[in-house]
């Protein structure tokens, strides 16, 4: 027994040196942002140095393959940050699939990275990020390098991601708010006349999917815009979720006031709405398991049409996907919340060893059209072609989508979308309408609170898993909410909903008084 | 001088097994690498990791990121579904993939034992994700196999799969034991496979039959390979097959009744909040749990034949 | 051959078909699934018989064909180095342990064993294993760690160690003057094949499946096996087809292969080792005993 322990003893010595190091690391990180310091503090004569220039690791999200041609792309934009800002980029594509895995490893173990992707969805994990100390806050770094950004984007929304009075991450700019609507298929509109424009009410859709069911009896009218969504998520437009649902604010956050949603009047009347659709048939029936994408079930007659997020332009993204035209309805006006904005941003990781450059370069994605237009497009001639019309592009000869060598079609990731070329096809004036939209869209109060739910972990993890019990049923219709929503509400106050909700709201408030 | 010779007598003792020793090391070594090394890890269950820190400078916080684990209703479910399938998996497992090694055995046609043999291991080979999208074929509400033609031909109505909790320990269980049986059954085959086939031999002409040798010769001589495997078993008896819960049953809330075990909680929990320290809690709370239950079991298995213990 | 046997192998292969075809069906349907029509899926199911057939799936991965050729080598290359290894410090670590006459076997046993249950998790594996081995985006990242050897493999070998070879001819073959390396190669190992093959079978298999190294150690796709390529692609669906992210995400999803490639992914993945079964096959006969070594 005895010499166990001297064992243990023995290993657990070796942890600590092991951790000791693990933990200095960081250290090296500053000792690097000293040297960063030395560069002079200037975005137009660094090219004048003869220094080497510093290469930039960025690392992004990609789908499904990896761009043929990136290696190219990649040498390219290092040419124009060479030249800009004396710096070399190395880009470092990783499949969304293996992000929220990899990203946590590397941010742990102080591997180099300049610039990641960020943002508050689960995958990207900003709020956990920044509690964890892996991000960088990014205040002073704007103010000295980062003046292009700050206009793109503007100051409502580069505030959106403030956490405890800094802000760690700068939203692309793409959409930055949302609406909700119907996405249906323009056949089938038009075969029932069905009156897209004049629909803005639940009862107006109501009407509309029931002249489609009788019509086509064999087939659910709508289904859930993705998968792992549910009916009442695309209809809850007026609801500020606060990140997570768990205390939301009502009416478009027009009062700091939180409530918990599933015991709202609305929901339970929602609920209540979208179970007599599912009775009548009008709900896709395996809508709470449904794996499928949107696209197949469209593609396989599934569904006539969907509920969904929508943005300018949506009609033509979708009708790709889908492989049939595709027309919409509003049924909410667009709404500009936290989540909306910080859903997809940039963010300098701690791991950087040379924050001011990797600033420096996020600059130019916001400033710069030729960088931007690389990101978005890849190389001019090679992989797109201008058009007569300015600003508007296509595929070189003998080239499409799939034999293309950079294809990532990925513009709402890389900085400011809005400087990038339109693709043909595409209404060229995209771009402004979009901005109309962001610049339109009603902003919830609370825009700028992100919840921090470290002080509520363990109610949280288990209100999670409540909410996971009864939310796809309730919400696509499958469950009778007469008796499950009443014990659906017991269940989240058992696990503790009520104390994440005066959490919340007691966090909301100290952020309202220090804004 | 008696401490001399007996010190003497241990260094030659060490002496005779220097070559074993030297065998053992580079295995070692590995699991010295490969799984003490990171053993530090297990500190992060107490901690507040903040990586501004370092994770030995993080604060230390108690307990409170094993909360979680107990301090919900869900904690009773989580913890009894995961106890009864595994108690259930280790029954049915043994007995299902003892059976089919001892048929195996016995099949005297060599082409058929080997198509049996090779045949039996094709669903441990399917990746579970797989796997989910063959059981959704059967059960799906619309499209499925069991409400499309199996249901209708025995006059009875449609079930929709997803939504009734109750059918899940059985369906579970079944593509459990489809998986790994096959898997389990090359252990105790090559267990039979190395008796001594003069203990067959004399059994026979002692006019045993087929029966009695099996319950006289077979058994007991694979029983150190039973009891070791149920042992192993025991130590992860708070852990799952994470896809067999989360991926087979399509992530559907309304089944968490049957479904929900300790893993696929953490999981669901812990998706947004990314809370390294709260996992670290919930395997520590696993192994610990696996490990006393081990140790009891080997105790009781060392009373009865200390041979079969595991140390 | 008497009733009673005769009784046994009518019995033995009729549960045997009954479990055979058990576990067939549902690959049938894999195999049939891979061939179907796209559409077809879509809208009925998955069938053993679609309405329509299509060889699309195949098509499109022999359009990748330099991909997933270049996969399937580093998955051969990787599982006959890993296999080899493995099988080689497993038994040398087994067969000590087997030994009753060993100092501190126990305790060593127990330090095998511990290995099972308690592990540091994943962070601090990948800290050991990228900040001081750097294995990162190399071939090692998909050999070494975790899959090189586990405590399960040595356990289940010595336990076969110890009931299948006697001691005596141990002792026997020390009195002769023979070496424990020596004792080891020209005794202990050929007692020991159906164990061996198993556990050459489990680590074959568990090489061959695996796709978590490549999931954490590697983003460089060129040394991405074929589970890893499979692996990419069924979780970059389920991402994408949770619309959870962004609408914008959403487009990726053109991008990515339909429910029939995944079916024929999985296929191409498994064939492979049914193919190299029969190898570990032969090494499952009975009757290996003290007299055939000695002799």
């Amino acid at each position: 027994m005895r010499k166990r322990i001297g064992w243990f003893s023995m290993l657990l010595a070796l942890c600590l040196v092991l951790g000791a190091c693990g933990s200095n690391n960081p250290n090296n990180g500053n000792a690097g942002n000293g040297q960063g310091n030395s560069v002079p503090d200037s975005t137009n004569t660094a090219s004048s140095g003869n220094e080497k220039p510093y290469e930039l690791t960025v690392a992004f999200v990609t789908f499904g393959n990896t761009p043929a041609d990136i290696a190219q792309v990649q040498e390219e934009i290092s040419k124009l940050a060479k030249e800009k800002i004396n710096a070399t980029v190395k880009l470092l594509p990783i499949a969304i699939g293996s992000w929220n895995q990899q990203m946590n490893l590397m941010l742990t173990s102080n591997e180099k990275l300049d610039l990641i992707v960020t943002g508050s969805s689960a995958t990207f994990g900003y709020g956990p990020q920044v509690a964890k100390g892996q991000l960088l806050p990014l205040n002073d770094l704007i103010e000295k390098y980062g003046e292009g950004i700050k206009t793109a984007v503007g100051e409502e929304f580069m505030n959106a991601s403030n956490i405890g009075g800094s802000i760690y991450g700068v939203p692309s700019i793409r959409d930055l708010a949302v609406n909700y609507g119907l996405l249906i298929r323009k056949d089938i509109a038009d075969k029932y006349s069905i009156d897209l424009a004049g629909m803005k009410t639940l009862d107006d859709l109501e009407a509309a999917m029931k002249i489609i069911k009788a019509g086509e009896p064999d087939t659910a009218v709508i289904a859930p815009g993705a998968a792992g969504q549910s009916i009442v998520d695309y209809l809850m437009g007026d609801i500020d979720r606060l990140g997570d649902t768990f205390g939301v604010l009502q009416n478009n956050g027009s009062e700091l006031k939180v409530v918990n949603w599933y015991e709202t009047t609305q929901y339970a009347e929602l609920v209540k709405r979208v179970r007599s659709w599912y009775n009548a048939g009008y709900i896709l029936k395996d809508a709470a398991t449904n794996k499928e994408s949107i696209g197949d079930l469209i593609k396989g007659q599934r569904t006539l049409a969907y509920v969904a997020n929508l943005k300018p332009g949506i009609e033509s993204q979708e009708s790709r996907l889908t492989g049939t035209e595709i027309v919409r309805a509003n049924l909410t006006e667009p709404f500009a919340k936290t989540e909306t904005v910080t859903n997809i941003m940039w963010g300098i990781p701690r791991n950087s060893s040379n924050p001011e450059r990797a600033m420096q370069f996020l600059n130019l994605m916001y400033t710069d059209k030729d960088v931007i237009n690389l990101f978005d497009w890849g190389i001019e001639g090679k992989h797109y072609v201008k058009t007569d019309t300015d600003n508007v592009i296509k595929y070189p000869d003998g080239v499409d989508a799939t034999s293309s060598g950079y294809n990532l079609n990925m513009g709402w990731l890389f900085g400011n979308q809005f400087l990038s070329h339109t693709f043909e096809g595409d209404d060229p004036d995209i771009w402004n309408k979009l901005n109309e939209f962001n610049q339109s869209a009603v902003k919830s109060k609370a825009l700028g609170f992100t919840f921090d739910t470290a002080p509520v972990k363990t109610e949280f993890a288990a209100v999670v898993n409540v909410l996971n019990q009864n939310k796809m049923g309730l919400e696509t219709g499958t469950l009778d909410p007469e008796k499950t929503l009443p014990e659906f509400i017991t269940k989240l106050k058992a696990a503790g909903i009520e104390k994440i909700i005066a959490e919340k709201q007691k966090q909301l408030d100290a952020w309202a008084s220090n804004k | 001088m008696m401490e001399q010779t007996k010190k003497r007598g241990i260094a030659k003792r060490y002496a005779r097994y220097a070559p074993l020793f030297l065998m053992m090391l580079p295995g070692l070594l590995y699991l010295v690498l490969n799984n003490y090394l990171p053993m530090f890890g297990l500190i992060i269950a107490f901690k507040d990791v903040n990586f501004a820190k370092g994770i030995l400078g993080s604060d230390w916080i108690g307990f409170s990121n094993f909360e979680y684990l107990f301090k919900t209703r869900d904690a009773f479910i989580i913890t009894r579904n995961t106890l009864l399938y595994n108690g259930g998996f280790i029954v049915i497992n043994l007995v299902v993939a003892v059976g089919i090694a001892i048929l195996l055995n016995e099949v005297k046609n060599k082409f058929m034992a080997r198509f049996y043999q090779s045949v039996v291991l094709l669903p441990y080979l399917i990746s579970m994700v797989i796997v989910s999208y063959l059981v959704y074929a059967v059960l799906s509400i619309e499209t499925g196999f069991m409400n499309n033609t199996v249901l209708p031909m025995l006059g009875l109505g449609d079930v929709s799969w997803y939504s009734e909790s109750k059918y899940w320990p059985y369906i579970l269980n079944l593509v459990h034991v489809w998986k790994s049986a096959g898997f389990l059954c090359v252990v105790y085959l090559a267990a039979i496979i190395g008796i001594d086939q003069e203990y067959y031999e004399a059994a026979t002409l002692d006019g045993a039959t087929k029966w009695q040798q099996i319950k006289a010769i077979t058994l007991p001589l694979i029983s150190p390979v039973i009891t070791m495997m149920t042992l192993l078993a025991i130590g992860r008896i708070f852990y799952s097959d994470f896809g067999l819960f989360y991926q087979v049953p399509m992530d559907a809330g309304a089944l968490s009744d049957t479904t929900n075990v300790i893993d696929t909680y953490v999981y669901r929990g812990l998706m947004q909040l990314g809370d390294i320290g709260m996992s670290s809690a919930a395997g520590l709370y696993q192994s610990i749990v696996g490990f006393v239950l081990v140790l009891l079991s080997n105790f009781v298995v060392r009373k009865i034949n200390k041979d079969n213990a595991l140390f | 051959m008497n009733n009673e046997s005769r009784v046994w192998q009518w019995a033995g292969h009729f549960i045997m078909i009954v479990v055979a075809i058990a576990c067939i069906l549902p690959f049938v349907l894999l195999l049939v699934s891979s061939i179907t029509d796209e559409k077809t899926i879509i809208q009925n199911g998955y069938s053993f018989f679609p309405s329509k057939f299509s060889g699309t799936a195949y098509v499109y991965l022999w359009n990748q064909s330099e991909q997933i050729l270049r996969a399937y080598g580093i998955t051969i290359l990787v599982t006959l180095i890993g296999t080899t290894v493995s099988l080689a410090i497993t038994s040398l670590l087994a067969y000590p342990l087997s030994r009753r006459d060993i100092p501190h076997h126990n305790k060593l046993a127990f330090f095998v064993f511990f290995t099972l249950l308690f592990n540091g998790g994943l962070v601090p594996t990948y800290l050991i294993y990228t900040q001081y081995l750097d294995i990162k985006n190399t071939l090692w990242a998909l050999i070494i760690p975790g899959l090189l050897m586990n405590g399960f493999n040595v356990l289940l070998m010595r336990t076969f160690f110890k009931t299948s070879i006697p001691v005596p001819v141990l002792e026997s073959a020390y009195i002769d003057g023979a070496g424990e390396f020596r004792t080891f190669r020209s005794i202990v190992l050929p007692l020991s094949l159906p164990i061996m093959a198993t556990i050459g079978l489990f680590q074959t298999i568990g090489y061959w499946n695996d796709w978590f190294n490549g999931l954490v150690y590697l983003n460089d796709p060129k040394l991405f096996s074929i589970q890893n390529i499979l692996n990419r692609i069924l979780t970059d669906i389920q991402f994408l087809t949770n619309g959870s992210m962004s609408t914008n995400a959403s487009q990726g999803l053109a991008a990515l292969p339909s429910a029939t490639v995944r079916m024929a992914i999985a296929v191409i993945g498994v064939l492979p080792i049914l193919i190299a079964y029969p190898f570990f096959q032969k090494y499952f006969v009975k009757g290996i005993t003290i007299g055939a070594v000695k002799g």
